[in-house]
């Protein structure tokens, strides 16, 4: 009866139009499973038995994409509650933590998962850098590798903001203050005041949207940190992978 | 072909428009894979990555039993914490910020460190060392990576350990909840140091540090030139004048360090717009 | 193709076949299109650029009235460190104020009136009573913020906006500026001593 219905519901009209194979369970299915479906393609259909040893690449890029997935999931959550305001940033953290339901396990994940992904990144490169598999014909995809980590630490960075609290205001007040020294476009770097640059109209400013960071400094980084920067890497993750497809992997993979 | 399997079975020409296709016996698509050695992705590599990630996802729960994301008091302008610790991966660009002044530890540095980074590939001319963990064949390559992380590991170990109230150095064994008293010593420009020592003016003082900081770069662009000829061949111009602007940067910086630390030098070269 | 590009003398030529003013005329078209997209560009660009700085904002405010200069005693006053950002020293010649904002990045140094110092705790600047900088990263000595008397009731009104910012040159490590350099009008109010205070016990504020 049961397996009747399993059958039908697996044969029918809606289910065929969802899922264009049967269950992986012979090797034509497990290779449509793979090229058939938008998110394992990124894999090819057959891997080398050695790819699955894990001594090569000890998972860590994976791992970073998972940290990446991880970010993203807790980090919608928490935006339920949060309010890029600076009359109620703080109050909406402290809600988080001790009266939301979750509230606390997803600010904690957010946190350790972010702490992760910059060691994991690291960790990632070191073993590219290691294996040598940077070198030609992989040379472009190191280079958004190093996007990614840059990115990585400023989607950090710019995070780091948003609880308005006193390590959120002080670290990005310096962090800003740094911009100002940019040479030719601060207005205390080199040749900066000399180009007519003031703390009105200088990179800092631009950064912060105003002399000392405040609300607009808030907002910028709210919009940067959750819409502008994951969506950048997005686009770089999507070359990343399809590089690596390409090009080809550097090891026994 | 029998007898020896190269890891790639057909191997690809530019210039061919044609493959090698076998046709054998059995149910699996293979594509430019030898046929024995290969498994289907799903499940094997699938189960291996949901794993991994079921793995993390259970490493951070369980972390975030016993560690909680701090919420420091409400952001206060008036009141900076003491000390105050950027995160931990800003704190190597925390601790070069004492050393150097904020345009170039802030701005410029990090921006040689980034682009330092992606030339990596297009200055690494050797050809050895690709797919498998060496030593002995990329000395050099692997010596250079090690360098600049050891350097940024060291500052953060300083910077979460050795770093206390006011920012001032707080041995592991001192009391970190009493405010030092400010080292007595004062940090001075090279230059100061040679009209002391050599009783120039100033200005001889300042020449001779502008040639040093100069005779640093050319003397490290000479000496692989000259006595390294092999290196230098098998980079060609371009590549050695662009890895060796990097390289010497980071030895500078280490240097500049070591000089601050040791004997309080605050810059070397002191000029109308910049200080380094 | 080329009739079709240069519309006219040409008809009858099927070959793609160009004169040299097609040439020249092809040439301008390719110029003149890619300048229309650079121009587009550089605008749109400019556009984004502008449109990221406010010409309006909403900031603490930076004007004080504090009262009068009896209210506060010699050395470093820090009642308005926590509204204000400013400290308020009175010497034997008269009162200034100094913006509580590191030079070097920012952050808010702390008053030691054991060690006579301002220390930031970021990285480790230190300034003297004056705002000259003995020690650390700090670029520059410590800003001086207008200090004027309401010409109604006579009290001492704080601008935190206008800050007196003077060239450090006059110390081989060029940080320290000469005192009598920074008590210029509008940045200092001239006074007269408190009753009882004398220069012996005050020599910082002499």
């Amino acid at each position: 009866m049961l397996e009747n219905l399993k059958e039908k519901l697996t044969k029918s009209q809606v289910f065929r139009s969802i899922f264009r194979h049967g269950f992986p369970d012979n090797d034509m299915n497990r290779a449509y499973v793979v090229f058939s479906n938008v998110f394992l393609h990124v894999h090819p259909v057959k891997v080398r038995r050695s790819a699955l040893r894990m001594r090569y690449t000890f998972c860590l890029g994976g791992i970073t994409l998972f940290l990446f997935i991880m970010l993203s999931v807790t980090g919608i959550w928490l935006m339920f509650y949060y309010t890029p305001y600076t009359g109620l940033a703080y109050n909406n953290i402290q809600d988080l933590q001790f009266v939301i339901f979750g509230g606390n396990l997803m600010r904690d994940l957010h946190r350790f998962a972010a702490h992760g992904m910059v060691l994991f990144v690291w960790l990632h490169m070191t073993r590219v850098f290691l294996t040598g598999a940077y070198k030609a014909p992989r040379e472009f995809n190191w280079v958004v590798g190093v996007l990614l980590l840059v990115m990585t630490l400023i989607l950090s960075w710019t995070g780091y903001l948003l609880p308005w609290d006193q390590l959120a205001y002080w670290a990005v007040t310096v962090g800003t203050k740094m911009a100002s020294y940019t040479p030719f476009i601060g207005q205390n770097g080199p040749w900066g005041a000399q180009l007519g640059f003031l703390p009105t109209n200088d990179i800092m400013f631009m950064l912060i949207g105003g002399t000392v960071v405040g609300q607009n400094a808030l907002i910028r980084f709210y919009v940067l940190h959750c819409v502008v920067l994951p969506l950048f890497v997005t686009i770089a993750l999507a070359v990343h992978f399809w590089r690596i497809r390409k090009d080809g992997f550097s090891g026994p993979l | 072909m029998e007898n020896k399997v190269t890891r790639e079975i057909f191997p690809r020409d530019a210039r061919k428009s044609y493959g090698l296709v076998e046709l054998m016996k059995g149910s699996n698509p293979i594509v430019k894979k030898e046929p024995e050695d290969t498994v289907y992705t799903w499940p094997n590599l699938i189960m291996i990555e949901l794993i991994c990630a079921l793995l993390v996802t259970a490493g951070l729960i369980i972390l975030v039993q016993f560690v909680h994301a701090p919420l420091r008091s409400l952001a206060d302008p008036s009141t900076t914490p003491n000390p105050m610790r950027a995160p931990w991966y800003f704190l190597g660009l925390q601790e070069l910020l004492v050393y150097f002044d904020p345009w170039y530890a802030g701005v410029v540095l990090p921006g040689m460190i980034i682009v330092g980074l992606m030339t990596f590939p297009y200055v690494d001319t050797n050809p050895k060392g690709v797919g498998y963990y060496t030593f002995s064949e990329r000395k050099f390559a692997i010596f250079n990576y090690s360098f600049g992380f050891a350097l940024w590991w060291v500052t953060i170990v300083i910077g979460t350990y050795l770093r206390g109230l006011d920012w001032q150095w707080y041995w592991p064994w001192s009391d970190h909840l009493v405010h030092m008293n400010p080292a007595l010593v004062t940090l001075v420009p090279l230059h100061i140091v040679f009209v002391n020592l050599l009783h120039v003016s100033k200005d001889v003082g300042k020449a001779l540090c502008d040639l040093l900081f100069f005779a640093y770069f050319a003397v490290g662009m000479a000496i692989p030139y000259f006595l390294m000829r092999k290196f230098y061949d098998a980079m060609g111009g371009a590549r050695y004048v662009v890895f060796m602007i990097f390289f010497l940067s980071m030895m500078g910086v280490g240097l500049k360090i070591v000089l601050r630390l040791l004997f309080n030098i605050k810059y070397i070269v002191v000029t109308p717009w910049i200080n380094v | 193709m080329s009739t079709a590009m240069s519309g006219t003398g040409n008809q009858d030529s099927l070959k793609d076949a160009a004169t040299p003013s097609d040439l020249g005329r092809r040439k301008f078209m390719l110029a003149a299109g890619w300048g229309v997209v650079g121009v587009t560009l550089a605008g749109s660009t400019y556009a984004a650029y502008k449109f990221m700085f406010p010409p309006i904002l909403y900031e603490p405010p930076t004007v004080f009235k504090i009262g009068h200069v009896t209210e506060y005693g010699l050395g470093v006053d820090e009642r308005w460190k926590l509204k204000g950002r400013f400290w308020v020293v009175r010497n034997m010649r008269g009162i200034y104020n100094m913006i509580s904002i590191c030079r070097h990045l920012g952050c808010t140094p702390n008053w030691f009136p054991d060690q006579k110092r301002f220390r930031c705790p970021c990285h480790g600047s230190i300034y003297d009573v004056h705002g000259n900088v003995r020690g650390g990263p700090a670029p520059r000595t410590l800003w001086r913020g207008q200090i004027t008397k309401d010409p109604v009731d006579g009290a001492v009104v704080v601008n935190t906006v206008v800050r007196l910012d003077p060239n450090p040159s006059q110390t081989p490590q060029g940080l320290w500026v000469k005192e009598k350099v920074k008590e210029i009008k509008p940045f200092w109010l001239e006074h007269s001593p408190p009753p009882g205070a004398s220069c012996s016990s005050n020599r910082l504020l002499c």
